[in-house]
């Protein structure tokens, strides 16, 4: 994949300085002379930057899912640059707008300068929490004698921790281990509900991988992009790009459609922009499948054929199962007969507002072109239909045959890691024991009601946590601690979550003054990312397993401690065997070197084999990726090639993971769910499991619908204290400094809204009000607030900037399915403020 | 010596302004003092609407109106043809800024974009010898070519990154960011660029890659009716949104 350098090759160096005689006297051969040595014999002294004393630190970015690999520049115990690391293959010396705003994050000048206790019992908005300054040991000391008390109580089930960006072994993993040997269910509860578990779900019932993919987007041929922010938050958001400007001027060239909400650079970039009606992704997707098959353009080698070899999809009829010969999908004849053969073109446009020429037209380009990938992620899936929105989405998949095959789309490898010098199962005691016990009958739930009948196939249900505690259903929690994670500011009707934390202890480790901190009763806070020694395995990317390692680039600033210790010292202070666990862990760099053991007989394609050379290159990685779909039949990596022919078990086992071996278009564990699905959805039983059009069932009040996507220079919400980031957001409403709203001026003339008025905009929940801009390229029936500022903490740039928070008109509603908050689904109404 | 030159390909621009942040972090230039702005036109309306954006670094032009019109000849050209300030000499007079054909140079004591002011909350200790301390300070800083922190009162603009460029080996056709000996000496905006949009060379060698592009994909320059000459060209490729006045036969 990659390129010779086109420019300056050595030869061409030497023939051209040659010529002109730089290196004439230098008594030097030729052959041996490489430019910056050239360099260094003309001026020692000379360096782009900085002097001698600068220093390059590998480490790994914090501000997105991403993780690219980074060159920390420091002079003098001051970090002054960051720029990509060019050996790096997620970043390959790129960064996307945010990367190089890392050193703000450093030094920015809100951030705790080291543990503190609260000292008003009053919680609030603006209420001064009166934060004093204690020790570390005070800390964490404090934190351990609750802890052991409820213990002793037999309420360990109380304590719960909530994690956002876990970042790998040595900080959210330790996470799993405190749970089972401190004795509670809720440790620790990811975010994942709130980010993107429709994908990973819809994933799951249809291929049986609860996981993201893994993309071969530079042997593509067209992307089919279903509200992906592709060229503004969709990750890994720099690695796009520099995909972007490969398949963009390659030969062929990928053809992109991008389907979404709302115009976007992503859009705008794409050859094809659809404004498809939020929530209707499914429709489309359906009538892609419909044209696909009534006009046979679909993959026969991977999804199957009539025996005959003749096409009998007609629209409207159906067709003998008996005929159709199916290959690695599985129900094809069932779901044409009950749905898709009635998902015509004419069908999709009247619900998705998309013309039926349109649908037609992409339908066909997808359906003749090879390779071709259908992506999607949040955007479609985050409505009370994500579930099967995004399996209609991904069906596409399996009918172009993109599933494992080049320029298609994978899964993630993990990388090799070493044990941990101790097991966690040695250390449980009976208190531990016995709360497994009573986790795995289900007679403590967890506190979210993740597996119960509730929320029976979830994985997460972070947005539950606050409005259960609150009404004690299933219990009341009392202490709770949260990593990376501000459920205030961040959940959909976050104002439920203040009640909420006011009842409880709550523990905060963010390095800055979030919403959440300013409920918290203790703060200890983390090293910002420059300060840390981390790891950080890759998030599905090329397949090919890859880890990476943050390493400090200088000394923390403060007095903060890495989050993974600070779990670690907690642990030490548990009295029992659940403390020498700890002991023996000791520390996070014992962690990570115990991690890198498992390098020793890995060593990484760029030579990593110790603890010492990750940090010294920042990653270790090793390709390819292991298996290939190659016209229908699975190969498995010999060490050279695709050779090794995989049976059909083999597949199943390893790669299209469902009950059935294959890809299910009528999806067996939602069948075993038919009661609940029946319950929640009003769909019938038997067709439950069936990949179908649900219609979306829009939450708030209000003719419009609230789109609040995020935009590329959102930091994960950290992004609004980087004056930096917020003098260049918004690009398309030409925000500089604010979020507009942006609006249609027939809707806005309708509601008497003048370009830049005041606007207040109100949904069942609450109200907030923001600055109109007139955008005449956006649908007359949306409004857009990007997701971003109405922060009322996190800084003193964050604090009260900008319009309102989107999260406060957005009702706390899931999917049934996927557990996947309905962040796009509010209606609201909007006048004249 | 080389004649510096950039080409911007619009075609794979992605408009992420990681080139504004990457400059802005380099040059420790205040929020909103752009000297590589990208800047955004909407046209149309929906359902056929169209959205561009224009990466806009300084045009380094050959025959700079800026130049001529400096009344104490702060802002000069340097021999490799680079388009710089002298903070010693300048006055603040901005007449530079009103004969500049592209709105890339920018005048210290604007009102703030944001508040709280970043001068205020990085303060400077050294009065108006540097209009703000950021925590992060680039450590070549030299007055006589516009780098480093402002002082109060003067004008500043982009310099190609001067002080990464004037370091480079001799004779090099082009300052590929990809080559890890040529990394550190690549302007900031070019080595970041994710979607590779972004090219650095020589442009008095014919053999350099940026001639090569501006030969084959008809790279064009922004109000080249001005006579200005910029040393900056655009690729337009299918995409392309700029209209094209060079006469190629004519020009440079």
């Amino acid at each position: 994949m990659s390129e010779q350098p086109f420019g300056l090759n050595r030869r061409r160096f030497l023939q051209v300085s040659g010529a002109t005689g730089v290196l004439a006297g230098s008594g030097l051969t030729l052959t041996s002379l490489k430019p910056r040595e050239a360099l260094a014999k003309q001026n020692p002294d000379a360096r782009p930057w900085g002097s001698k004393d600068t220093k390059i630190t590998k480490s790994i970015c914090h501000q997105c899912p991403a993780r690219c690999g980074i060159d920390v520049y420091t002079t003098n115990g001051r970090v002054h640059g960051i720029y990509g690391t060019i050996d790096h293959p997620i970043s390959n010396g790129r960064l996307c707008p945010k990367g190089h705003l890392g050193t703000y994050l450093l030094y920015d000048p809100d951030r705790f300068k080291g543990p503190m206790r609260r000292t008003n019992p009053e919680k609030g908005r603006d209420v001064d929490p009166g934060f004093v300054p204690i020790s570390w040991d005070e800390a964490l000391d404090l934190v351990a004698e609750r802890l052991n008390n409820l213990r002793k109580k037999n309420e360990s089930h109380r304590f719960a921790v909530l994690y956002g960006r876990g970042w790998g072994a040595s900080d959210a993993g330790l996470q799993g281990t405190f749970g089972q040997l401190y004795g509670s269910p809720n440790i620790a509860i990811g975010h994942s509900s709130i980010c993107s578990d429709g994908s990973m779900i819809a994933k799951e019932l249809t291929d049986g991988n609860q996981s993201y993919n893994a993309y071969d987007y530079d042997h593509t041929n067209y992307i089919l992009n279903f509200g992906a922010g592709f060229l503004e938050a969709f990750r890994p958001y720099n690695n796009n790009m520099q995909v972007w400007g490969r398949i963009r001027t390659k030969s062929p060239k990928t053809r992109v459609t991008t389907v979404d909400v709302r115009m976007s650079t992503t859009m705008a970039a794409s050859d094809r922009a659809l404004m498809i009606k939020p929530g209707t992704d499914g429709a489309f997707a359906l009538a892609i499948a419909h044209v696909m098959l009534t006009e046979g353009l679909w993959n026969r080698e991977f999804a199957g054929d009539f025996r005959d070899g003749r096409n009998q999809f007609r629209a409207g009829e159906t067709i003998s199962p008996d005929n159709f010969e199916e290959r690695w999908v599985k129900d094809m004849a069932r779901w044409w007969n009950e749905e898709v053969k009635d998902r015509t073109p004419a069908w999709a446009a009247e619900i998705t507002t998309l013309p039926e020429q349109t649908i037609l037209e992409v339908a066909r380009e997808f359906g003749s072109t090879r390779p071709a990938i259908a992506l999607f992620e949040r955007g479609p899936t985050a409505h009370s239909n994500g579930a099967y929105n995004g399996m209609a989405i991904h069906a596409l998949n399996a009918l172009t045959g993109a599933l494992f095959a080049e320029g298609g789309l994978f899964y993630q490898m993990g990388p090799p890691y070493g044990d941990l010098p101790v097991n966690a199962d040695d250390y449980m005691d009976d208190h531990a024991r016995t709360m497994q016990e009573r986790i795995s009958t289900g007679e403590v739930p967890r506190v979210d009601m993740k597996g119960t009948d509730k929320w029976p196939m979830v994985k997460n249900m972070q947005q539950e946590i606050g409005p259960n505690s609150l009404a004690a259903d299933p219990y009341k929690l009392d202490t709770i601690m949260f990593y990376l994670n501000n459920p205030i500011w961040t959940s959909p009707n976050p104002q439920v979550w203040e009640d909420a934390m006011r009842e409880l202890f709550v523990i905060d480790t963010s390095p800055y003054p979030g919403e959440t901190a300013m409920f918290a009763d203790l703060v200890l806070p983390d090293h910002t990312y420059l300060e840390r020694l981390q790891d950080a395995p890759t998030y599905p990317f090329q397949g090919f397993p890859m880890t990476q390692i943050r390493t400090p680039a200088i000394k923390p600033l403060h007095d903060t401690k890495v989050y993974g210790d600070t779990l670690i010292e907690i642990g030490k202070r548990i009295e029992g065997p659940m403390g020498d666990y700890y002991k023996a862990l000791d520390n996070t760099e014992n962690v990570l070197r115990h991690l890198a053991k498992g390098f020793e007989n890995n060593p990484g394609d760029n030579g990593v084999n110790s603890f010492e050379s990750w940090k010294e290159k920042g990653v270790w990685y090793r390709k390819p990726y292991h298996w290939r779909q190659i016209r229908g039949e699975f190969y498995e990596w010999d060490g050279e090639r695709y050779s090794k022919q995989m049976s059909e078990a083999e597949v199943a086992e390893k790669l299209i993971k469902t009950p059935s071996g294959k890809f299910e278009l009528v999806s067996t564990k939602l069948t075993n769910h038919a009661d609940y699905i029946n319950r929640e959805l009003g769909i019938p039983r038997q067709r439950a499991g069936m990949i179908q059009w649900l219609a979306p069932v829009y939450t708030g009040e209000g003719n419009l619908h609230l789109v609040t996507p995020k935009l590329a220079l959102h930091a994960e919400g950290r992004g609004a204290n980087l004056p930096q980031a917020q003098a260049y957001i918004q690009p398309i409403a030409g925000g500089r400094g604010n979020i507009y709203l942006e609006i249609h001026p027939k809707t806005a003339r309708d509601h008497g809204i003048r370009n830049g008025d005041k606007v207040r905009l109100k949904s069942n929940i609450g109200e907030i009000t923001a600055t109109a801009r007139y955008s005449p390229g956006q649908r007359p029936d949306v409004l857009i607030l990007p997701m971003e500022l109405g922060h009322w903490a996190q800084g003193r740039w964050a604090k009260n900037q900008g319009p309102g928070h989107s999260g406060e008109l957005t009702e706390n509603k899931s999917d049934a399915i996927t557990g996947l908050a309905s962040y796009y689904s509010a209606m609201v109404s909007i006048e004249r403020a | 010596m080389p004649k510096w030159g950039m080409v911007i390909d619009l075609e794979k621009c992605t408009g992420c302004q990681a080139c504004t942040t990457a400059c802005s972090m380099e040059n420790n230039t205040v929020p909103g003092e752009s000297w590589q702005d990208v800047l955004f036109y909407q046209d149309g309306e929906y359902p056929s609407s169209s959205f561009n954006w224009l990466p806009r670094p300084c045009m380094q032009c050959e025959n700079p109106s800026c130049v001529h019109v400096c009344p104490t000849k702060a802002t000069y050209i340097t021999d490799d043809g680079v388009v710089l300030i002298d903070w010693d000499k300048c006055i603040g007079c901005k007449y530079c800024m009103i004969a500049c054909p592209y709105g890339v140079r920018f005048y210290t004591d604007e009102k703030p974009l944001l508040e709280p002011d970043v001068k205020n909350v990085f303060a400077s200790d050294r009065g108006e010898a540097q209009s703000w301390a950021p925590p992060f300070q680039n450590p070549n800083e030299d007055w006589s070519k516009g780098i480093g922190i402002q002082p109060d009162g003067v004008v500043s603009k982009c310099t190609f990154c001067y002080h990464k460029i004037s370091k480079a080996p001799e004779g090099v056709s082009d300052l590929d960011p990809r080559d890890p000996e040529l990394v550190e000496y690549v302007p900031a905006c070019v080595r970041t660029c994710a979607p590779e949009a972004r090219y650095f060379g020589d442009l008095d060698n014919p053999d350099s890659h940026v001639n090569k592009l501006i030969g084959d994909k008809r790279g064009v320059r922004l109000k080249d009716e001005t006579g200005n000459k910029p040393k900056v060209y655009y690729l337009t490729g299918e995409g392309g949104s700029i209209p094209a006045f060079t006469d190629r036969t004519k020009s440079s």
